[in-house]
Parts: structure tokens; sequence; C-alpha cells
């Protein structure tokens, strides 16, 4: 089938506003009259609250309000899954970013003089920073219910039985650091409230529609009542999935009366924000002597800090993704999720996924080179299929791209030629390696929870559309690619299509902007919206020229019967007449698994997108650096959308995995963060960019959109293995704790005795 | 406070304003103009790049105090009589933006790289972008769109 606008690299529609700086950004706003507000952190990571007294920074002048959680009226507490997070703590502090009192004042300046003067006595408690050490039975108790905030066992098949029969074993533990979104544009945002009292928040979201829920519960007052605003976000990432300051700005409205401002200087962002869980993961994986995989046994320690947020649902999604993009016949999984007092972990590109495929990939190099056998030819033996079993034994239904894009990566003439690209490293004691790894990532919220898009498409005067869909515009680009769907099935252009998106007030509940599920799930709906709107054209026109609705034909902004046309613009004349309105709702919800996997709540997914990375790189044997040159991103999102931003996924996806194997790590020394700033927490700049090609591989879904599948989380996990993996063709140094730095790198090196500086470093150093 | 005098974006502008305030935040609370963001607040991710004197500066790092009689550019200003600067224009035809939170700072320190060197190889290119961080595209269609900027001239 030949499409008009699916498939085309489209430019998107908000660039023109972001590159000349008239996009405003929820920080950017400002309102009459209005306030700053401050919060108020912890100063320990674990300590009681023995007493708060606000009363000398209540009499500061230019202070207009001080609030403590005296001052909450409805629910003191959040959390998309339990509501552990104080809004403001009453009797005990978990973590350094914990928020104790807010002040709105007349600015910045004097926001800041009333914090220092709110009296706050505590009496510190021992922390625990370690989750293995918080799993121990007299360990401190971050939360009275216990450290272990979710335990999730699993098993599929015989596993002792299954290793018996193993001809090799690889049993390895792994480590992965803390890292964090590193949006540009930190949490931030206004609140103002109307003389009927009704709210408005502007604060960069997920998903607006939930926000609402949460701050409605804290403030005591009906949802009704309160409007979010979610997009433009200045970059997502996970990170703004969870609550962070919509509470605070709507208390500090309603408690004032007056707009209030709060941006996070980056320093409370970092200290105050959402990670990614660092996992211990211990994995042993049996195969046969043909490298058939047969057995594999995984336990996983995920720390989430001090609160739950999606600590848990982070946790299944790590252990039905265990086994990366291969079968596992039989599988045995024991996974915790467990609070410390370190910083808080929540949602976060590939949610659980970059972990354990870190891991995955790991143990098939290894298993591949106890076998003797090729490291591609292991992993395309194991792929995922169509009708496999994934490891927890749930059946693979949909399309599964594994094997097609491991196949393409065989293909490229990075991977062919690899030993050609390996032979002139750019000095002489710089050594290259090639490295392969494939990813799979579910697409959307899985078993149990309502998972639905729901789209709103609006004849507008003049015959061009309105289009409204929940899920905001993060940057990730969904918007054009609405525009497209919503234009291919209107018969219109894209321009003709006016995209609304994360707005409460004005867009209806369409789920999250996360889980790599806005282009499916919505995109869905707005072909259901967009062919009853379509209908509702064809149906005018017939009435209109007394013709068969059957033959009425609608491309290009015009509705033709015969040789006769009416344009869009005629017809929404006709339509729209006296006021008249004429929109159309689709609403589609996701398929779902036959059955839940026993004793994993919440699970299995039913869609996955793929991706699989190829990657060149050099390590300098004398200082330990990684400079990776070249990858090749091969993505399988079924059938591309809007090549460009499938392009700008994988390219950005594939730095951020990039950072994640070699750069970033978020330090904690009991529980007091140590990289505040872009100083020290190195995320990759342009000088730090290799090459990336992007070679789409289209394994079509039938419930997909025209064939898409979801793929902005997958885009970022298979890097991470194929840079290690690269590592270790290049000098043998098996990295099985992220990041690969320099000091990690040089410390595989020495221990070997591979480094250029005790052999002939010296002597080549003049060259 | 203090009479300050500068050229923004063409124009003369006067503020009576504390000196030891930082440019970015006269840009953005006095004056409005937000195109220039704001994201770590010490000079490391180039999101608050403005032209000073043609030259690529942080913001941030800046006191209102040090620009007197001096000129400022800032995104805001690069289009020409409603007609955009071929920066921008291969900002959008490239890809070259997602969230756009990074994009006014890196179009500008772009500029700024052209101005002194219409025709940079890809190494220059993403040196003179190396104090601009972007988390969203991997820079790639970033450097693309620079070179086709400077190809354009």
């Amino acid at each position: 089938m030949a499409f008009k606008w699916i498939g085309r690299p489209l430019p998107r529609q908000d660039a023109g506003g972001k590159v000349t700086g008239k996009t405003r950004f929820m920080s950017d706003l400002s309102f009459p009259g209005m306030l700053w507000g401050s919060v108020l952190r912890s100063r320990y990571p674990h300590a009681l609250i023995k007493s708060i007294d606000t009363g000398e920074a209540a009499r500061l002048p230019g202070v207009a309000a001080v609030l403590t959680h005296q001052d909450v009226p409805g629910l003191n507490g959040y959390g998309i899954v339990i509501q552990d997070q104080p809004v403001l703590c009453a009797d005990k502090v978990r973590y350094m970013g914990d928020a104790v009192a807010l002040v709105a004042a007349e600015s910045k300046e004097i926001a800041a003089m009333a914090l220092d003067l709110i009296r706050v006595e505590y009496e510190e408690l021992p922390g625990v920073f370690n989750p293995e050490e918080a799993m121990q039975a007299k360990a401190p108790q971050v939360h009275a219910s216990g450290n272990i905030c979710r335990h999730t066992a699993v098993t599929h098949g015989d596993v002792e039985k299954a290793f018996a029969s193993a001809e090799a074993i690889v049993e390895n533990t792994y480590h992965t650091s803390c890292v964090m979104p590193a949006f540009l544009e930190t949490e931030g945002g206004v609140a103002q409230i109307d003389d009927r009292g009704f709210i408005t928040v502007w604060c960069g979201s997920h998903y607006p529609d939930r926000d609402v829920i949460q701050i409605a519960r804290s403030l005591g007052l009906d949802k009704e009542k309160i409007r979010v605003i979610g997009n433009p976000v200045g970059g997502g990432f996970g990170g703004k999935d969870e609550i962070t300051i919509q509470i605070h700005l709507a208390l500090l409205a309603l408690k004032t009366g007056r707009p209030v401002k709060i941006i996070l200087n980056r320093e409370e962002s970092v200290v105050s924000g959402w990670k990614k869980h660092p996992m211990t993961i211990r994995m042993k994986t049996g195969a046969a002597r043909d490298g058939t995989l047969v057995a594999h046994q995984v336990t996983i320690i995920s720390d989430t800090g001090a609160y739950a947020s999606l600590g848990g649902t982070i946790l299944n999604s790590a252990v039905e993704h265990c086994s990366g993009p291969y079968r596992a016949p039989n599988a045995q999984v024991d996974g915790y999720c467990v609070y410390t007092n370190n910083s808080v972990s929540g949602a976060m590109r590939g949610f659980g996924v970059n972990q354990v495929t870190f891991a995955m990939e790991t143990q098939m190099e290894i298993l591949a080179e106890k076998l003797g056998m090729d490291r591609l030819a292991i992993r395309l033996k194991n792929g995922l299929q169509t009708g496999d079993k994934g490891p927890l034994g749930n059946e693979m239904i949909t399309a599964m791209g594994p094997v097609q894009t491991l196949a393409a990566a065989g293909a490229t003439d990075l991977w062919i030629n690899r030993e050609n690209y390996k032979a002139n490293p750019s000095r002489p004691w710089k050594k290259r390696g090639v490295g392969l790894a494939a990813a799979i990532k579910g697409c959307g919220l899985g078993f149990r929870l309502p998972d639905y898009g729901t789209a709103v498409v609006e004849l507008l005067p003049g015959g061009g559309f309105r289009l409204g869909v929940g899920c905001p515009e993060i940057g990730q680009g969904n918007s054009i690619a609405y525009a497209q769907m919503a234009a291919e099935v209107l018969g219109c252009h894209p321009d003709q299509v006016e995209v609304v998106t994360g707005d409460t007030a004005a867009t209806p509940d369409s789920g999250t902007s996360t889980a790599s599920r806005s282009v499916y799930v919505a995109g869905n709906a707005i072909i259901i919206a967009g062919k009853q709107m379509q209908q509702r054209l064809k149906e005018a026109v017939a009435e209109e020229l007394g013709v068969p609705i059957e033959e009425v034909n609608l491309s290009e902004g015009l509705a033709a019967v015969g040789g006769k046309s009416i344009s869009y613009a005629q017809l929404a004349e006709k339509i729209l007449a006296g006021g008249a309105e004429c929109s159309e709702m689709g609403r589609f919800h996701a398929p779902k698994a036959e059955k839940e996997i026993p004793g994993v709540y919440g699970l299995p997914h039913l869609v996955f997108g793929t991706h699989a990375h190829v990657v060149l790189l050099e390590v300098d044997t004398l200082t330990g650096q990684v400079d990776v040159l070249e990858t090749v991103a091969l993505p399988d999102a079924g059938r591309v959308i809007n090549l460009q931003g499938l392009e700008g996924q994988s390219e950005g996806g594939t730095l951020m995995g990039m950072g994640y194997a070699l750069t970033e790590e978020v330090v904690l020394e009991k529980g007091i963060t140590k990289t505040l700033n872009f100083n020290n927490y190195i995320i990759p700049t342009a000088v730090d960019a290799p090459r990336v090609t992007t070679i789409p591989v289209e394994v079509m879904e039938q419930t997909g959109p025209f064939g898409a599948k979801g793929i902005g989380e997958a885009v970022c996990i298979s890097i991470t293995p194929a840079i290690t993996n690269a590592i270790y063709d290049a000098v043998g140094v098996r990295i099985t704790e992220l990041p690969a730095n320099l000091e990690r790198v040089l410390a595989g090196l020495m221990n070997q005795g591979k480094t250029g500086i005790s052999g002939h470093g010296r002597s080549i150093s003049t060259s | 406070m203090e009479k300050i005098s500068f050229i923004l974006n063409g124009l003369s502008v006067e503020l009576a304003v504390d000196p030891k305030a930082r440019l970015v935040d006269v840009l953005r609370e006095e004056l409005d103009f937000t195109g220039t963001k704001e994201g770590c607040g010490q000079g490391e991710c180039g999101a608050c790049t403005v032209l000073l004197d043609g030259q690529a500066v942080n913001s941030c790092l800046v006191l209102v105090g040090q620009i007197k009689g001096r000129n400022v550019v800032t995104i805001e200003g690069l289009a020409k009589d409603g007609k955009l600067d071929p920066l921008q224009e291969a900002f959008i035809a490239e890809g070259a933006v997602q969230c756009g939170y990074c994009t006014p700072g890196m179009v500008l320190s772009a500029k700024a790289l052209l101005m002194q060197n219409p025709l940079p190889s890809e190494q220059e290119i993403k040196e003179a972008i190396a104090g601009n961080l972007c988390r969203c595209t991997g820079y790639v269609k970033i450097v693309q769109a620079i070179k086709t900027a400077a190809a354009s001239l």
C-alpha cells in the first residue's frame, strides 16, 4: 500500500518556535503579581524531625507564605503506585531531596533568605545506603513497612535439570550505576488560582492527567478544579513522569492566592530528582554445545532509594526482560526492589531493561567465547521470534524483531569488514574493537493497567483540523507523527492538522508519554477518530451533491465525486454553519496478553520494539579512555511514521546509552550527592559523539498504527553492551560494572598487564 | 541599582539594574527575552549562550555591569525582517530540534562560528558547539544543520 504521508521525513511543526526562541517552556512563563517559590530540602539523608519553626521566616518582609506539612489540606503523600512520599515531611526525612517546607516570596532572593530562617530540629538516624545491607533484618528501616518494597520471584521450566544438561555455564555479577535523565530544562513551572478557586499548573510532565489526580488528592480538591498543562517540555526521559514540583506549586498558589513560580536550580534538581535504578544483577546462564540457551538464573537487587514511585514496576520490567532479546526455556528469577536513604530512583528511559540487557548481552559474549562460537551466530540462534515463549513462559504473539535486526546488523559493512576497521588505530598505543548487541523493550503498560489512547479530531473553519491527544510532546516528536497519521487518514496535508497535546482542559486523557507507547496507542486512536471524521465529511458531500456516499473520494483537502469536487474549506463552511461543531473521538484499547505471568504483577507486555547496535571504538591503553568512533543503529519500530524522527530517536538514544556505558554516574557518599552539576556528571558532548547511521528494520506490527510500534526506549539500550563488548574486543577487558570509565578500563588493563604504561608506552610517546 | 545601556538585538536598551545581576536573569526576567535558557547556572551546558560583540558567551557567567555599551544578540534577534537566519532554516529542515531547550544556545554558538569561519570542518563545528549540551539528538543532525547552513551562505 502506498502512503501519502506515512514514512516521510517531514520537519516538526514546533521547530520554528524553538529555533526563534518564541516557544515558551513552562519555566519561561510569567504572570502579573507572580511570587517565587522555593523548597527547603532535608539536611540529612535519614533523620527524625523534632520541630519546625517558621516564625522568623514568615516575618521577613516580602514573604507571602511559609508552608509545612500542617498546611497540606489533603493526603500528605504522593507516588504513582504507592503514595509513600510526603508532599512536605512531617516527622521524618529519608533522603537529602526530601521537601520539608515551602516559601513564596516577592523575589528569588527573599525566598532564599526565608529558607535560611526556617529552623528545623532534627535527630539524625543511622542511614542505609547499600541495598543488600538494607535487606538485612537489623538494618535501619527507611519505612515502617520494611526496606523491601517489592519482591518478585518466578520460575519457568526446570532450571536445575537444564543447568545439568548445559555444555557451558557462565556466572557473573553485574553492577549498574545510578544515572539521571539530565534533561536540559530542570523542573520548573507556574501555578495560578482564579476567582473560582480553580488552579492551573504549568509544569513539564509525562502525564498531566495523572498529575491532576495527585495534586487534587493532596490539596483535598475536586479534580475538576485542577488543570495541568504539561508541555512543551525541555526534556523528560522519564524523569518528569512522577510528581516533581506540581503539588508544591499548586499548594503555594492555593495558600497565597497569587501566581507562583518555582524553578529548581541544577543542583537541587540533581539532589531531589528521579534517577535510573542502580542494580546488582547475578546472572547464571547455561547453553548447549550448539549455543542454544537452556537455563537462566537471575537475581536482581534494585535500589529504589527513599521512595517507591515506580520502583516495583521497574523491577518487574527488569524481570520480564531478564534474557534480553533471547529465548531462555528454563528460567528462575528472584528480584528485590529495596528502599535505601540514597537518592530516589524512578522511571527513566529503558525502565529496568538497560540494566538486565547489559548483563545478558555480556553473558552471551562469554558463552560464545566458551563454546568457540561466532558472537553473531549465537545471538541469531537464540533470538526471540513470533510464536516463541519469553523466559517467563509468556508467548510472543506479536511481531518480534530480534532475528531480523541482528541479521541486518550482521549485514552492515562495519560488521562484515570489522577487521579492516580495527586494523589502523589512530595512535600506536590505541586499540580498536567492534561490538554488537540487541535489545527488546515492551511497548505500553503491560497486563494490568488500563492502556488506552484517545484522540479527538475537530473540523475547523477553513477546512483544517485540530487534533487533540493527551500524551504530551516531551521533545520526542510524537506530535509530527500524529499530524502525519491524521493527514493520511483525513486526506489532507499535515500542515492542515493542528496538534494539541498535554493539556487536561484541551486534550482527552490518552495515558502517558512513556513506555514507548504514545505513537502506538494514540496513533491507533487517531486512525479511529480520523475514519469517523472521514465518514462525516463524506456524508456531508453526499448530501450536498446528492450522490451515494461510496462514490465520495477524499484526498489532498478535496472531496471529489466523478468530475466535481468540493474543498474542505467549502465543506467546513457548510458543516459548521450556524455555529455547529464537528468533532470525532477515537479510543483505542491496547490488546493484552491472554493471562498474567504468575507471580509477576502486571506483566507481560504484548508488543515489543527491538533495537540492535554495531559499534566501532578505540581504547587508549595508556589512559583507559574509550572513544566511540562509529555506530550503526538498527531500530525495529515496525512501520516508520517519520524517518527523520526515528533517526533523531536512534541518534539521541545511542548517545544516552553511550553516556551510560562510559561516563555517567551520580556519585553518592552516604546519601550525599557528589556530582551536582555537569562539571562532574559527564554527559557526552558533540566532540564525543560518534557518527550514527540508522538503518530501520521494519517488522510490521499488525496491531500498530500502519504497522508501527514504539521505539523511544529500545534506542538507548543495546548501545551500552555493544560498547562494553567492543571494549573486550579491543583490549580483552570484560566490563561487568558501569560505567566503563577511565579508571575502570585502566584497572582492567593493569590486571592483565596489557597497559601501554608498563610495556612499550614510553618508547612510543614521542611518535 | 545603576543605569546600564547596551545594544540588544540592534536596539539601544537602558536599564536601572543591579550591575551584579547575571545577564541571563536580566534578559529573562527584566526584559522577558526567554529564548535564552538556563540549564546549569555554571557555564557547563551552554543553554544560556548569547552573542556578546559577536562572541558566543554563557550569559549565566556574565554580569550585566560587564556589558555596558556592548552589543548583545539573543536568539530573538537572529531572524532579520521576519526572515530566518540560514542556521535556523537548516535546524528546522535537518531535524536538529527535538525538545528545543538547547536549540537557542546551539544556534548562537553555531552563528559565532560561522561569522569567524564561514566554511568550518566537521571537527571545527563539533568543537564550536562542545560547550552546548544536548540530551535529545546525539548532535548528528545539529552538526549536519550547521554544515548545511554554512554551505548555503
